[in-house]
């Protein structure tokens, strides 16, 4: 059975792309402030062995240096659904991601975004659904978006960015998982955004290898933050897919999130659970990045403390480049497990056949 | 809990193999206490105006009993919790047959003060150190508390205490004003290495939380110190402080040790992707903290399946580099004779209650028990 892939990026080349859903006001002022769509530099420098797998690369320099990202149906034809064909792709777009801090520039072009991500991709082909943008600034404008196409069927599910100016669990959000499960949505945290943030509770980071795996403790936090402040309580057909963070990190985790709470639990009299019982209902993880041990008995012992089959969707992430972990973990995978992994879970969790 | 009784009765000298070493025990000085020990200025300076930063305590209360033991407060006049070195003593040098326990004066709410002041307020919890714990049984050893945003004034202390071998490491939190591998904490670890002191890192400090935003509760703040120390351990990586420094050895304390494993992967897998982002690295990063990284066992991951504690320890190679630690007086006490699993087989029980920090710490591994 072919696959569900999870994450597969697009994104608008130019900002040309998003003006005919842009208003006057908004085409003006990027013309004339020179703003750019960096194609999220921080998280994707051009040149990064993560940025593109190789056959992108080599695509972009057949096409003398076209974005690897593809910016079009045909180009993310050509270099996904033809090459791979998969049963369904799920696009995002990090457009939003960016540093600005102007919450009504933020809301437009999530707006635009969608639009955009509606016409060029969602209308033209019935494997596509696509993550529905909103401002990662203002909650008002994101529950606004929602409320706008969160009813169109091509989009499964909100994005946000694993890094925010408070976690997604706190209270000043939930009125965007309300509007979410109001549409039938979940929420898919995505690695990066918010770059003028510094990513450690010390500051910057001084390489962007550290700032990569930066993401892993970050997405971390955002586990902690959804649980303890019981967002799943208030809403219960609420799923959290988290992309691009990793997940070899969850066992641990887990065992000292249990150990915590017994010891606390009278700070969050909410959470009526064992926390690992709230992210096995609530959480998944896509594939990559795989961060695995090389050693097969290694990997045997993570899968006998991490539920492969129950929490992994697959992405391929592209044209994002992680290494080939992926397939170390697949081998060792049982059948069952394997679908699971490779569409079952994906199916269940966006009501795909 | 049992005090004076529960001591060990005047007998002769003899020497006893030592079984249990505790490896980070709170001593705290109340202000008061403190300001013994502190110049009339600095003294004055404190009273008058505080400290730039909150304690953690104030953004993240504990719900009950302020995270400490309920047994922890002495009831003694002008005594709060750890405060009490007679009190220590009997809770847990006595009560447990603590051989050695390392003492953390915690200092997480300095890190933004003018450097005179912060000279001043680490000097102080020095002395009160030797004064009040050092001085008054062998069993307590000191780490050394370190104006760290001044790395020159850092040093200075260090080398103030060097030759007092009662002071086994020198005293950082896990979260400074810049990431903990940058250079500028560089003149701290080397000279922490020149004089054979590991660089404990103790949990806590000025934590900005940055990368997701601040949580609400104290019970995520507890979760991600070992969440945090995944961060800074890779910036020590990264940065290429082990490799410069080939003495340096660095104790990650309280922050759990069960995603270290984790860690190493994914460092090592980035790592073959971009080698020459990390420009300074001559090895695999995983290597470097195999190599010259300790954890403390406190607060130990507890899985359902205890075995996979021991894959964990497995995975990531910690069988000498894990420390027994129990974090007296604090509410997740750690006791020796119950934390660590029934499977652990008795060996690397041993290595890791006395064992490991025996040699870390070059400590004899026979004492002489005069009461």
């Amino acid at each position: 059975m072919p696959a569900i892939d999870c994450d597969v990026h697009c994104a608008p080349a130019s900002f040309e792309a998003l003006f005919p859903y842009l208003s006057d006001y908004w085409r003006q002022y990027i013309t004339e402030g020179g703003v750019r769509l960096g194609g999220v530099a921080f998280a994707y420098p051009p040149l990064a062995p993560t940025t593109a797998v190789p056959a992108a690369r080599e695509q972009a320099a057949r096409e003398q240096a076209a974005p690897p990202t593809p910016e079009s149906y045909d180009q993310l034809k050509e270099s996904v659904l033809d090459r791979a064909d998969p049963r369904a792709v799920v696009l995002n777009c990090l457009t939003g991601f960016e540093t600005h801090r102007n919450a009504y520039y933020s809301a437009a072009v999530a707006s635009a975004v969608n639009d955009w991500l509606r016409e060029e991709f969602l209308a033209r082909d019935d494997r596509l659904r696509a993550s529905l943008v909103v401002s990662t600034i203002s909650t008002e404008d994101a529950v606004a978006e929602i409320e706008r196409v969160g009813g169109e069927p091509g989009f499964v599910q909100v994005l946000l960015p694993v890094r925010s100016d408070v976690p997604w669990g706190n209270k000043r959000n939930h009125p965007i998982f309300a509007a979410a499960c109001a549409h039938s949505l979940h929420v898919g945290l995505h690695a990066w955004g918010r770059a003028g943030r510094a990513p450690t509770p010390s500051g910057f980071t001084s390489t962007y290898l550290e700032d990569y795996l930066g993401n892993q403790p970050i997405a971390q936090a955002q586990v902690l933050s959804f649980v303890s402040e019981g967002v799943f309580d208030r809403f219960p057909d609420l799923k959290v897919l988290l992309m691009e963070c990793g997940f070899a990190w969850l066992p641990p985790l887990l065992w000292r999130f249990d150990k915590d709470w017994r010891g606390v639990w009278r700070e969050v009299p909410w959470v009526k659970g064992l926390p690992s019982e709230y992210v096995a209902e609530h959480f998944r993880f896509t594939t990559a990045p795989a961060h695995l041990p090389r050693d097969r008995a290694a990997i045997g012992q993570l899968l006998e403390m991490l539920d492969a089959g129950g929490l992994l969707a697959y992405a391929s992430d592209y044209p994002h480049n992680h290494g080939d972990g992926l397939t170390v973990l697949l081998d060792q995978l049982d059948e069952d497990a394997r679908a699971a992994v490779m569409g079952g879970n994906a199916a269940a969790l966006y009501g795909l056949p | 809990m049992s005090g004076a009784e529960t001591q060990p009765q005047h007998a002769a000298a003899t020497a006893t193999a030592v079984k249990l070493v505790d490896c980070d025990v709170h001593a705290q000085p109340t202000e008061p206490m403190l300001a013994e020990y502190m110049s009339a200025g600095a003294r004055r300076r404190l009273e008058r105006y505080g400290h730039r930063t909150p304690r953690v305590t104030d953004w993240y209360p504990r719900a009950r009993n302020a995270g400490m033991r309920v047994d922890a407060w002495p009831g003694k006049p002008g005594h709060i919790w750890g405060s009490d070195p007679e009190t220590t003593r009997a809770q847990l040098l006595d009560e447990f047959g603590v051989d050695y326990a390392m003492l953390e004066v915690l200092s997480g709410a300095d890190c933004y003060d003018d450097p005179d002041l912060a000279v001043d307020w680490n000097q102080a919890m020095n002395h009160w150190q030797v004064d009040k714990w050092l001085d008054f049984d062998p069993r307590f050893r000191g780490s050394i508390a370190v104006p760290h945003e001044y790395p020159d004034l850092a040093v200075a202390e260090i080398e103030r205490h060097a030759a007092d071998s009662r002071f086994l490491a020198v005293l950082m939190p896990a979260s400074a004003i810049e990431m903990l591998g940058s250079l500028k904490y560089w003149p701290i670890y080397e000279a922490a290495a020149a004089h054979g002191r590991p660089v404990a890192f103790h949990t806590g400090g000025y934590m900005d939380h940055r990368g997701a935003g601040y949580p609400s509760f104290y019970l995520e703040y507890h979760v991600a110190n070992g969440i945090n120390m995944q961060a800074q351990l890779t910036s020590m990586v990264g940065g290429g402080m082990f490799d410069a420094i080939p003495g340096l050895r660095v104790v990650l304390v309280e922050c759990g040790l069960a995603w270290a494993a984790a860690l190493r992967w994914s460092l090592d897998a980035a790592w073959e992707l971009m080698r020459e982002d990390l420009s300074r690295l001559k090895r695999r990063p995983s290597e470097y903290v195999r190599d010259q990284v300790w954890f403390t066992t406190q607060p130990i991951e507890e899985p359902q399946e205890p075995r996979h504690l021991l894959h964990a320890i497995a995975q990531a190679q910690l069988e000498d580099r894990l420390l027994f630690a129990t974090d007296y007086p604090h509410w997740d006490f750690d006791s020796p004779t119950q934390a660590l699993p029934r499977a652990m087989p008795a060996e690397l029980r041993r290595a890791i209650l006395a064992e490991n920090a025996l040699e870390l710490y070059g400590l004899p591994a026979e004492r002489t028990a005069t009461a």
